[in-house]
């Protein structure tokens, strides 16, 4: 039985079922059971008025052009660790709002404005929900150029993220002033893969590492245009693409456009062999350097992916079939707790979802008179009446306080965990699962993923990644690092599959539809971006939309401490993080370590975020993402 | 001389959507054999990516950017001033790239971004007017409808007349906080 916490049991054919004799099966008592809890406010007030040491340490927002997500925390800075942490989503965003009472259609474009990198995938994931509540079946190809276009905004994606974003957090202009004793290491440390990236020892990786100037750092944004190039050939343009339709893809797909995509793509192939060396490089010497690097960032492997990339011949765009065309995706639905795989079915998923504002900008909206509008999916499996399709967006500004209301992020829940998302989830899930479709370059070992990749200016590679032992800031950057590997593979083997197809003839990208102007119907696209799960739910009613959730990998990430007092993904790693940065002085003091743990959920929000402490202001940019205030 | 007429500004965003009336309007004109019209509001890495795809021999010699942005002046103020090119610090460099690559799109982005790749012309000269309205929407104030023709006909002489650079002495990167109506305007 993979739920603990929820009142919901399984039958012997592995039907769930509501768990019969109580009264109000959903209500607040039914606790998770053994996670870790804040501190209350009053105990953090308590202590801070009798410790000197303990400190406040906010990281607001001061942002030149936008702001969304800022960082309140409480620091011992005797004991070097943090006591309290609260995770601040400053924007009320409202695309669940705007979307009520339109045509459908308009999600696509709407949403897609949700994110400015990944503005595809929230346009696919509303097209998916379109296309499941109208039951409009996308042809092969309409599938196979959708998983090509997706795969490659990941590849725009994780170079991004890692060596623009987060890269800069392990450079020699960084690591040097933080942590001098380090960077002296690093300069003694050979390098282990300096065969495939070239670099002789930690310290010259780490100088290429440098913002704005270091090899890497360049090269990254050289990536992100080859990535960028071969997106818009089928999308039209980035980030907000144009060719997206519920029914598959809108695009005109020639020998000539499959070939100009393919020279883009091939560059992934050595760039991906030479990135994973790289972050394991990276991850071992700080290992090495001081165990203690493993606590940065470090919490519960909870994590959740919908699974992204569908294959055609099991796709059928019905919520009836999901969990058996989900778990042929080529990166497998799931959910991880305490680092098991304890499900990979898209239904199950799906009901154990929950939302909770006690802490977030919102009205509740399951109260006194308020009737529950589902008790059950479409299949008959049993709803929360916290689940998105149940959820009703109310926001109700008003002024931050730790006791109640501080964020615009609601808390999502799942078997009420407070659980994570992350490319590095849709590489655990499929590395665990060995449900990969048959072929020649990605195999599931059932705890590793072996990614093969072509000979280029590089030989032929096999790369392996090992689900770790331990989950921190450290392995998010690794898996990250392999995901460009596992992208660049999925995206080769939809390439080879579209071929296939045009050599037959197949040029039908995509199903002609009508939005149906009676009665109600429920989608829901469950999808993911490049930082992981992203679920799109949708109620239509005569034509229109009545209710629109989006739910996000910020918004899980960022979320706050829940009603029961489990701290939100951010809260919790930042909790755990010791504060190694060498120094004893409070002005000279970056807080790098919280920030290498933040950063390594790929947050992309775009907000600066000073450090305040009372001894003086520490400026770092804080990246996350936007789609993340969205409530 | 080559001419960038290039503008960054925001869709259905009412007065932040001005200078994409200024870019119809030039497009809909002939501005001569070596003036380019260009919507370059998007990330300006891919702006300079576009700009070094440039033949060497085609390079352009300066470019006119245009934006509408909150000084402080009576909205509908149209003000002129030449960047000095002088760069903020790298750490905020890097913020700029960070937000960039994540979506934001502004002129202090775009000019900082583009200047420290050394991808910007010779001559930078900026055009901006001032909003009022900013809430989403497709119609501009009045003041701001108003200040397009005068927009327009500024944008028009920096393109065509080379000594236009001597009219405007070298300014830093103008901040919010910053106001000015200086040189020739």
């Amino acid at each position: 039985m993979c739920f603990k916490n929820l009142p919901v049991e399984f039958d012997e054919q592995g039907q769930p079922f509501l768990r019969g004799g109580i009264p109000n099966p959903y209500a607040a008592a039914t606790a998770p059971a053994n996670v870790p809890l804040q501190l209350s406010a009053a105990q953090v007030e308590e202590l801070v008025r009798r410790n000197g040491h303990i400190k406040s340490v906010d990281f607001d927002p001061v942002t030149r052009v936008a702001g969304a997500l800022a960082f309140h925390a409480v620091a011992d800075l005797k004991e070097r660790r943090i006591l309290e942490a609260r995770s601040v989503a400053t924007l009320f965003r409202g695309y669940e709002v705007i979307m009520v009472g339109r045509d459908p259609r308009d999600a696509i474009y709407i949403t897609s404005r949700a994110c400015g990198v990944c503005g595809g995938v929230h346009s696919t994931c509303s097209a998916l929900a379109i296309e499941m509540a109208i039951d409009c079946v996308p042809p092969p190809l309409g599938v196979l150029i959708r998983n090509l276009a997706l795969a490659l905004e990941f590849l725009y994606d994780h170079p991004l993220h890692l060596h623009l974003l987060a890269g800069p957090d392990y450079s020699a202009a960084i690591v040097e002033p933080t942590n001098p004793s380090l960077f002296a290491r690093a300069k003694k440390t050979e390098a282990r893969h300096t065969a495939v990236h070239g670099y002789p020892t930690i310290a010259a990786l780490m100088e290429d590492l440098n913002p704005l100037t270091g090899k890497l750092y360049v090269e990254a944004l050289h990536m992100t245009r080859l990535a960028r190039e071969a997106y818009v050939l089928i999308c039209g343009k980035y980030p907000h693409p144009q060719t997206i339709v519920p029914g598959g893809m809108s695009s005109t797909i020639t020998p000539t456009v499959m070939h100009e995509m393919y020279l883009r793509l091939s560059q992934f192939f050595d760039y991906g062999k030479k990135i994973s060396c790289i972050w394991d490089d990276i991850t071992d010497f700080f290992y090495e350097a001081n165990p203690a690097y493993k606590q940065v960032g470090q919490r519960r492997a909870n994590m959740i992916d919908t699974g992204i990339f569908d294959h055609p011949d099991h796709y059928d765009a019905t919520y009836k079939n999901a969990a058996a065309w989900g778990e042929r995706r080529w990166a497998t639905p799931g959910a991880v707790v305490d680092g098991k795989l304890v499900t990979t079915d898209l239904h199950t998923i799906n009901i154990g979802l929950e939302e909770f504002v006690e802490h977030s900008y919102y009205e509740e909206w399951t109260g006194s008179g308020q009737k529950q509008r589902f008790a059950d999916d479409p299949t008959g499996k049993p709803l929360s009446p916290y689940h998105p399709w149940n959820k009703i967006t109310k926001p109700r500004p008003e002024g931050q306080n730790w006791k109640e209301k501080y964020t615009w992020d609601t808390a999502p829940r799942w078997d009420r965990l407070g659980m994570e998302a992350g490319s590095y989830a849709r590489l655990w899930n499929t590395a665990v699962a060995q449900k990969l479709p048959a072929n020649p370059f990605i195999e599931s070992t059932g705890h590793s993923l072996k990614v093969r990749l072509p000979k280029g200016a590089l030989p032929e590679m096999e790369l392996e990644w090992h689900v770790p032992d331990v989950w921190n800031a450290f392995e998010r950057n690794r898996a990250r690092a392999h995901c460009v590997s596992f992208t660049a593979m999925v995206a080769m083997n939809n390439w080879l599959a579209v071929m296939d197809r045009m050599k037959d003839g197949d040029r039908r990208t995509s199903t002609p539809f009508e939005i149906p102007k009676k009665g109600e119907q429920r989608g829901v696209g469950f999808w993911g971006a490049g930082r992981g799960y992203l679920t799109h739910h949708l109620v239509l009613d005569r034509g229109a939309v009545s209710n629109y959730q989006i739910v996000t990998p910020s918004t899980w990430n960022a979320s706050p401490t829940d009603r029961w007092g489990q701290p939100g993904p951010y809260e919790e790693a930042v909790m755990n993080t010791p504060l190694l940065e060498e120094t004893d002085d409070p002005k000279e003091f970056r807080g790098i370590d919280v920030l290498r743990a933040i950063r390594s959920f790929d947050p992309c929000m775009p907000c600066t975020t000073h450090i305040h402490s009372d001894a003086g202001v520490v400026t770092r940019e804080v990246n996350t993402c936007a789609c993340g205030v969205d409530g | 001389m080559r001419v960038l007429v290039a503008i960054v500004g925001y869709r259905n965003l009412r007065d932040f959507s001005a200078p994409f009336a200024i870019l119809e309007q030039l497009e809909a004109e002939s501005l001569g054999p070596n003036v380019v019209v260009e919507d370059t509001s998007y990330n300006p890495i891919a702006v300079i990516q576009w700009l070094d795809s440039e033949p060497p021999e085609a390079r352009f010699d300066r470019i006119v950017l245009v934006a509408a942005i909150e000084r402080g002046h009576p909205p509908g103020t149209v003000t002129t001033w030449r960047w000095d090119g002088v760069l903020p610090l790298d750490d905020e460099v890097q913020q700029c790239v960070a937000e960039a690559v994540t979506g934001i799109i502004s002129l202090e982005n775009t000019l900082v971004i583009t200047g420290y790749f050394k991808a910007l012309p010779p001559e930078v000269i900026v055009v901006e007017i001032e909003p009022l309205d900013h809430a989403f929407g497709s119609e501009m104030s009045p003041q701001v409808q108003a200040a397009i023709a005068r927009a327009c006909a500024r944008v028009r002489e920096l393109a065509d007349a080379t000594e236009a650079i001597d009219w405007l002495p070298p300014a830093p990167l103008i901040r919010s906080e910053y106001q000015r109506t200086e040189g020739r305007w």
